[in-house]
């Protein structure tokens, strides 16, 4: 899970946020000072034809 | 002999948010609890080191706004995090170190501490933890 700096307080807004050792996460989201950063999904390849009666 | 004025103004964060313009006190006490090893025939008593039981004391202003102290403490009643302090908010070095009790225990946060006329401010401890320096 990644997540990124919302607020001053943390780091530079739109950074991303290190979890240092013992950082508390949870309590970070819940008072709004890092959001969690959806992870892009891989794109799907893109659908071709194939011509399953092709004659061999 | 040279004489220097030190004028306090550490730089703290608690889990990792910088609380430092709401805090006016710190107390960083380092703790390696003493178990008596005294024996018979000693005339003194005599300790070893045990485990280790820092404690950092802030004074803070309660401040309810958003991601301000109570947003930063409220989740961290009943859990352990990671406090850091160094003595000024300049990069950190051998003349500027920076302490970490990492792990260390928060028991209690007073809500409100209120009184006519004046600022609502709070102390906390945070207990325990794995104290480390670093000068770089």
């Amino acid at each position: 899970m990644t997540y990124t700096i919302a607020s001053s307080k943390v780091g530079i807004i739109g950074e991303p946020f290190i979890v240092a050792e013992g950082v508390n996460v949870a309590a970070l989201l819940e008072g709004g000072f890092i959001v969690e950063q959806s992870t892009p999904k891989p794109k799907k390849p893109a659908k071709t034809s194939t011509d399953i009666n092709e004659e061999i | 002999m040279a004489t220097s004025t030190y004028l306090s103004n550490p730089l703290v964060t608690v889990n990792s948010v910088d609380l430092t313009d709401q805090t006016s006190s710190a107390n960083l006490t380092r703790v390696i609890e003493a178990l008596e090893s005294t024996s018979f025939g000693k005339t003194a008593r005599v300790y070893v080191g045990g485990l280790e039981n820092s404690t950092l004391t802030l004074t803070m202003y309660n401040s309810f706004a958003a991601t301000e102290t109570y947003a930063t403490l409220a989740a961290l009643v009943g859990t352990s995090t990671t406090v850091t302090i160094k003595p000024t908010s300049a990069a950190t070095s051998a003349t500027n170190p920076v302490s970490t009790l990492t792990g260390c225990y928060l028991e209690t946060l007073p809500i409100i501490n209120a009184a006519l006329g004046a600022l609502d401010t709070i102390d906390i401890t945070f207990t325990g933890g794995v104290y480390s320096v670093a000068t770089s």
